[in-house]
């Protein structure tokens, strides 16, 4: 299939920005451009494309049947990997939205504005399929009318502000971010009637936009916050290595921390696997508030550990300490590795230690819902296999969904100079044989 | 006792004032309209009309009367699972057993004593702090009710309750959250004493209002001091205060009684996120900064784009 490509023709006109203050838009990654080498379908795709079959067909059969059969869940642990993994856990991932959002609109971080596609994207596939599984994981879904009536809200319910803000945010303010990626590709489908169409609407889209954008961040302050708030009311269940007032805040933090070091990964990962040229100087800065916010993670949680008196546990070397340990060596290593200049120009040092600040924000988010957390009662809790795989079905499709977008619309950004060609940690091999500028690549599918 | 004679609760008057204003009001600022009062003080007071239960281990002798009285009362079905078919024989508090008497034995003295669970009414009951739609709900004489029609079965209840006392029903397709109601509906609004109480032979449960109880079994304790444990009644106090008060010659935490603070759960929860939120003070405070700063930065950013469009003839994307 031929998909005529978006025009990306100031990158051989422009020189690299030497502007070290980012204050201007113009730097190695002009724009996002889609996918256009090799083929969309590889064995991988199809592969997690039946992963995620299965569990939307799990999922379909759970709509006919109770809980019980598909869960592990029991009474005194409630909640399962569903909720724990996919929506506590992996939102935090997708927060990136919200933390180069901030970083670029309201803390003026100019350089993100070009990554920003690839944050709203894999942001907006983590919050839909975490309330997908949500909503084949609450028991009585018909209910859920009463989010229109404001009346029955409970305004003291954590719970509340997550079902309501949480699909208010994808549904609303992501979706509408994301906007733009489908008028583009209308737009370059050649449609007459189309281009008039999104020449009229397109100026109204830039005069809401920055109103928009101040709900897509206050919407998912509030609710990342409140997904520590949640476990507040769980008190002495949780290990007090994790159960502290300070829990939403944490929570929070942890969400910029892992928005940052996943959309950091996750640009690695894209730019390598379609051998897309890398630019150092967005990579750094995102690197460089990555670094930043684990430091402020760190702060936050040992001034809290000290006020509560709970250093004393986290040294302990006991089970719980230990995982303690593990999550903050974790956050910690690539806060100090990403201090080093070298190191944040280093694509296999980016590659490694955003995976590790991944690793640790989410060890933070999973920890007090599950490990930490244990009710007098011991019953024990192992998802069970139709759990894992419905879990697992969601994250697969999400991927695919990612795969797709990516191929088909100008998420990615473009290609810059910096590219590493020596930096090849899985092996694959580059496209096209000539590192050439864009313009001179293949721009159509081959057949 | 006629327990009918209570004046309106606090809940209630507040209820009937908002009238339709205060839907209106709550839906433009669905934090106001609770967080106003104080809805959640650290060590919560029972409203003058709440009841209770006074359980006291060292009279029950385990007959399990209550259990199938509770059954009855509340149309289970006896879970004969354990028992293969033939009689009640739960495990615990599940989806079919919201009364239970349980029995704790010391595996090498012959030191043992039983313990009836159910829900434990608690004065600011985290169940009904968390419960998104207010299906679990604080009603009259302070007993907690659920309300199948707006519950959504998110089961954050199970995880909130501190004694661990609401059941999913897991097999079910249209499934509940079971938890002891106090009989409310059944009895308690029909001025009769709840099932359990009603039908203990030996007085081990009773039931009454809170501060009388509460009198008579500290009464039991300076009658026979050193008889009960730490000669203190837990639920007194335990998350704030609960509706249901025990009474043991064994440790309440080896009869499977958690050890819990004094403070309400709720109050913890809620005394920062009732003060950000308030009035939805803190989110609108939040997005006039974070305006401020983005329209600041919009307009630079719409300069340096047109420009930029001039320049190389291609807009720049959103
Ligand atoms: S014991 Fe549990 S279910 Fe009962 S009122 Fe207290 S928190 Fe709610
Ligand atoms: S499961 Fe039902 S009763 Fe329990 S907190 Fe959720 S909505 Fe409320
Ligand atoms: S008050 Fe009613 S529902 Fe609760 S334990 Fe007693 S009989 Fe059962």
């Amino acid at each position: 299939m031929s998909f005529p490509s978006i025009p990306n023709p100031v990158e051989t006109t422009t020189p690299a920005s030497s502007d070290e203050r980012g204050a201007t838009l113009i730097n190695h990654w002009q724009s996002g451009v889609p996918v256009t080498v090799g083929p969309v379908l590889t064995p991988l795709l199809v592969l997690l494309m039946m992963l995620a079959s299965l569990g939307l067909v799990l999922a379909g059969m759970r709509l006919v049947s109770p809980l019980g059969p598909f869960s592990a869940m029991n009474s005194v642990y409630a909640w399962g990997i569903w909720k724990t993994f996919n929506v506590m856990t992996l939102t935090a991932l997708g927060s990136g939205p919200l933390a180069l959002g901030m970083a670029a609109w309201v803390f003026n971080r100019q350089k993100l504005h070009v990554v920003m596609r690839t944050a709203l994207v894999s942001g907006f596939l983590f919050y839909a399929t975490g309330l997908i599984a949500l909503g084949f994981d609450v028991g009585r879904p018909w209910n859920f009318y009463s989010a229109l009536m404001p009346w029955r809200w409970n305004s003291e319910s954590a719970m509340l502000e997550i079902s309501i803000c949480m699909p208010l945010y994808c549904a609303l303010f992501l979706s509408f971010e994301i906007l733009p990626l489908f008028l583009e590709r209308l737009y370059y489908t050649g449609n007459e009637k189309a281009r008039a169409f999104l020449r009229h609407i397109s100026p109204r889209i830039r005069k809401a936009y920055p109103f928009v954008i101040i709900g897509a961040y206050v919407i998912p302050l509030m609710h990342q916050s409140s997904l520590g708030g949640l476990l507040l009311l769980a008190g002495d269940k949780i290990d007090p290595l994790w159960q502290s007032p300070a829990m939403p805040w944490l929570y929070l933090i942890a969400a910029a921390l892992c928005g940052f070091a996943f959309t950091l990964f996750l640009l690695l990962i894209v730019c390598l696997r379609y051998s897309r040229k890398l630019d150092g100087d967005v990579l750094s800065e995102l690197a460089n508030l990555l670094s930043g916010m684990c430091f402020f993670f760190l702060l936050v949680r040992a001034v809290d550990l000290t006020l509560r008196g709970q250093l004393h546990a986290a040294f302990a070397f006991n089970k719980m300490s230990i995982l303690f340990l593990l999550e903050t060596s974790l956050i910690l290593v690539p806060a100090v590795v990403f201090r080093f200049r070298r190191a944040r120009r280093t694509p296999r040092v980016l590659l490694n230690m955003s995976a590790l600040a991944c690793l640790g924000g989410m060890l933070y988010r999973f920890i007090p819902t599950s490990i930490a957390y244990a009710p007098m009662r011991s019953t024990s809790y192992f998802p069970s296999v139709p759990e894992l795989l419905m879990a697992g079905g969601y994250i697969s499709l999400g991927i695919v969904a990612f795969v797709f977008a990516i191929n088909y619309f100008a998420v990615l950004p473009g290609e810059s100079s910096t590219w590493d060609h020596s930096f090849r940690p899985f092996g694959w091999h580059t496209a096209t044989a000539a590192p050439t500028t864009s313009l001179s690549k293949p721009l159509e599918r081959g057949a | 006792m006629n327990i009918l004679t209570v004046p309106i609760t606090r809940r209630q008057a507040f209820k009937a004032m908002l009238g339709i204003g205060g839907s209106v009001a709550s839906a433009v600022l669905p934090m106001s309209a609770e967080a106003s009062v104080e809805e959640h003080p650290e060590f919560p007071v029972a409203s003058p009309d709440a009841v209770a239960m006074l359980y006291d281990s060292t009279i029950c002798t385990g007959c399990k009367a209550c259990m199938p009285a509770c059954n009855e009362a509340n149309n289970l079905p006896a879970d004969t699972q354990l028992s293969g078919g033939i009689w009640d024989m739960p495990t615990g508090l599940n989806a079919q057993t919201k009364n239970i008497i349980e029995l704790y034995q010391d595996p090498k003295s012959d030191e043992f004593a039983f313990v009836k669970k159910q829900c434990m009414h608690c004065l600011d009951p985290a169940c009904v702090t968390g419960c998104p739609f207010g299906s679990l709900k604080k009603v009259d004489f302070g007993a907690v009710t659920w309300n199948s029609s707006l519950c959504i079965g998110c089961r954050y209840c199970e995880v909130a309750c501190p004694f661990e006392v609401p059941q999913f029903e897991w097999k079910a397709l249209n499934p509940k959250i079971v938890k002891c109601e106090f009989c409310y509906d059944q009895r308690l609004k029909e001025d009769l004493q709840p099932a359990c109480t009603a039908a203990c032979p030996t007085g081990a449960v009773i039931f009454g209002k809170r501060d009388v109880l509460l009198v008579q079994a500290k009464d039991r304790i300076a009658a026979t001091p050193d008889k009960y444990y730490e000669n203190r009644v837990y639920g007194e106090h335990e998350a704030g205060g609960t509706q249901v008060l025990y009474l043991s010659s064994v440790s309440f935490q080896k009869i499977g009684l958690p050890k819990l603070g004094n403070a309400s759960l709720g109050h913890y929860a809620t005394k920062v996120t009732s003060v950000i939120y308030k009035w939805l003070g803190g989110p609108i405070l939040m997005a006039g900064v974070l305006g401020f700063a983005i329209r600041r930065n919009w307009r630079r950013h719409e300069l340096e784009r047109l420009d930029h469009e001039k320049k190389t003839g291609f807009p720049d994307q959103l």
